[in-house]
């Protein structure tokens, strides 16, 4: 199988096998019976068996090199040659998804506050953008105005951190003027 | 009609109290904004509009998001005419003939079209909305869960068939919203469904989570791939709008009119928004248009159908929103998000409990698209500026209202790490090319589906013929059918 190939067929294998789990799993949902009424495994069921019947359509098309495909009536009507080829940079996708995942893991222990502003700055710098000043003072400035409408005026109830980040929260908001 | 147009007029006062204008222009630029902006999609900041309205008035949230709707499918036409860059998907058509025409040297006269196409669409569609939703809700009170579910099977399929994307590619993607609209506890048994053990996913996924993640960090991680490369912007020294003269206009009436009535009923299919009935309109403009034969030359109607389509839409799609408690596309849906977090359910009784609130939406309607059109013709200069803002701060700002979306919705990290895993599967999705509308639309209809089924199964005995034999029912099910055949038949027909 060549490479492109493989490739192609690759995402509708991993749904296909997505599917079988799912299926066997929702066959496992524990409830009592009631007599001539569908279980609650019936309707997620149906979408696990249209999910696997449209990847193994796909995985066939595309093995056998089969018709073109289908498409929506949006994509016949458009014209092609749209469509331009950007150049990727994967390391600054792996660098994005570790950074928003830090910022989950960082957002209980140090707070709000200070995980927000060091996100912004980071991820500006991740971003490729280098004007140093201009990175730190609107990480600072956007953080503030978060914190005054989500903390003090939408009263959204956002991690505060743990000792001893918390105090940065808590000076925060008690910050003259606020 | 007197009684409608008494309320109407009640709504253009309630319309004008401070705190309702203020929300109305706020809606207005920043739906501009986010319309030039090529990273962030129509939807995508109405959905992060959400936040900011938790502690408003309920009617005033939805001035706003209504707001920040209608102009956001005005704004992108602006970037799409002057440099070829599509704020929004649906100003992919624009590049077509807009920028064409802008080549030209005649970009001011395709600014001009643009405006009197959203205005001229936007008015109509305002103007049948306030006609037909009220017959509409009306109608709707004699609606059984079957009638209910072949309506959403309707408005399921025709994203799938109308939408962008394969088929088999959509097709797997709404299966995928479906499954993830189960997760949680089973209405009617009570049974925990694709719940792993975790007591807050026994509650179910929130819509906003995945739509939020999908459409947000999966766009910025998207972006964030190509280094935020854009293309260099040329300098436009004297961007302005020259509006077409009378005789201009009245020279594409037809296609003004046919355009506008098409997105006027895309927008009424639950599920197909801007996009598909600016896409559509273009293709139905290229086939059967006086001038086929220039489409895609700079000419009028190439500009004309699809501005007035998509902006059409907008109230197309507040009409089985208000109506019928279904929303009409992506946006509309984050709007039925607003109304059921200030306890107001639309639907059928929401004209009886709620008709001032109603009228008042619509009456900032009809005001937001003159004041759309006022603020697009005298400040497009400083609204295209905004391009020369660096992505990755815009983004990382994205990011930002993205998290504090999901930690607001109940307060849990877990809805942050559920949004961050919408947003991987999201640039999946983008990465092979699976379209994303029909995840969210599956997500969100998926749920409201599965309970009319059920309904359905339990009062008719599990006949499934009952959705055949019902006229209404009959009528959508046969229509979906049909909807689902037609990318077939364009295929075969070649």
């Amino acid at each position: 199988m060549d490479h492109s190939l493989f490739r192609a067929v690759v995402p509708y294998v991993v749904g296909l096998v997505l599917a079988a789990v799912l299926y066997v799993y929702a066959g496992q949902i524990e409830y009592t019976p009631r007599p001539g009424q569908l279980g609650p495994a019936v309707w997620p069921q149906m979408a696990i068996g249209l999910m696997a019947a449209a990847c193994l359509f796909e995985i066939v098309r595309k093995l056998t090199g089969g018709r073109a495909e289908t498409r929506g009536i949006a994509e016949i009507l458009s014209r092609e040659g749209e469509a331009e080829d950007e150049p990727r940079f994967p390391l600054l996708l792996v660098g994005g998804i570790v950074l928003v995942t830090v910022y989950a893991i960082l957002l209980l222990v140090l707070g709000f506050i200070v995980t927000t502003f060091v996100f912004l700055a980071s991820f500006m710098y991740l971003g490729r953008y280098r004007n140093h000043g201009v990175i730190w003072a609107t990480s600072a400035i956007v953080t503030i105005l978060c914190g005054i409408v989500f903390l003090r005026v939408a009263y959204v109830s956002l991690p505060r951190g743990t000792t001893p980040f918390d105090r940065v929260t808590d000076a925060f908001l008690m910050l003259p003027g606020l | 009609m007197l009684d409608l147009i008494t309320q109407l007029g009640i709504g253009f006062v309630n319309c004008a109290t401070p705190i309702n204008l203020a929300m109305l222009v706020i809606g207005i630029v920043i739906g501009l904004l986010i319309g030039v902006l090529p990273g962030l999609t129509l939807v995508m900041g109405v959905a992060l509009a959400l936040p900011f309205t938790y502690r408003m008035d309920v009617t005033a949230s939805i001035v706003l998001l209504t707001a920040m709707y209608v102009s956001g499918t005005y704004g992108g036409a602006f970037t799409a005419i002057l440099f070829r860059i599509p704020g929004e998907p649906i100003d992919v058509p624009m590049l077509w003939d807009g920028y064409t025409m802008g080549r030209r040297g005649q970009a001011a006269k395709a600014l001009g079209w643009t405006l009197v196409a959203a205005f001229g669409g936007g008015i109509i569609s305002a103007i049948i909305m306030v006609l037909l939703t009220q017959p509409l809700a009306k109608f709707a009170l004699r609606f059984s869960s079957p009638e209910y579910f072949t309506m959403l099977l309707f408005g399921l399929s025709s994203v799938v068939a109308l939408g962008r994307g394969a088929l088999a590619d959509a097709l797997i993607s709404l299966s995928v919203g479906v499954l993830i609209g189960t997760v949680g506890t089973d209405p009617i048994y009570g049974a925990y469904r694709f719940t792993f053990g975790s007591p807050l996913l026994a509650d179910g996924i929130e819509f906003l989570v995945v739509m939020v993640g999908a459409y947000g960090v999966g766009e910025v991680l998207s972006r964030l791939e190509t280094g935020f490369a854009s293309k260099p912007i040329e300098k436009i020294e004297h961007a302005r709008t020259e509006l077409p003269s009378f005789r201009e206009m009245s020279a594409v009436k037809v296609p003004f009119l046919r355009s506008s009535l098409l997105g006027i009923v895309i927008g009424i299919i639950p599920g197909a928004g801007a996009t598909i009935a600016s896409f559509v309109s273009y293709g139905v403009e290229s086939q059967f248009g006086r001038r086929k034969e220039q489409m895609g030359t700079g000419i009028a109607e190439g500009i004309v159908a699809p501005q007035a389509a998509a902006t059409a839409s907008v109230g197309g799609a507040l009409v089985p929103l208000l109506a019928l408690g279904i929303p009409g596309s992506g946006a509309t849906a984050i709007i039925l998000g607003a109304f059921m977090l200030h306890g107001v359910q639309p639907g059928p009784q929401v004209l009886v409990t709620s008709a001032a609130m109603v009228y008042t939406i619509f009456a900032s309607l009809f005001l937001g698209l003159g004041l759309m059109c006022l603020i697009g013709y005298f400040a497009i200069r400083p609204l295209v500026k905004i391009l020369d803002f660096p992505e990755a701060i815009v983004s990382a700002y994205v990011l930002i209202l993205c998290f504090i979306g999901a930690l607001s919705i109940r307060n849990s990290v877990t809805d942050l790490w559920l949004m961050i895993g919408f947003g991987v599967l999201g640039y999946l999705f983008e990465r092979w090319k699976f379209p994303v509308a029909p995840l969210v639309l599956g997500v969100i209809l998926g749920p409201l589906a599965e309970e009319s089924f059920k309904n359905s199964m339990i009062s008719f005995s599990n006949d499934w013929t009952v959705f055949f034999t019902r006229p209404i029912a009959g009528t959508m099910a046969t229509l979906t059918i049909l909807v689902l055949l037609l990318p077939l038949v364009r295929k075969w027909r070649g």
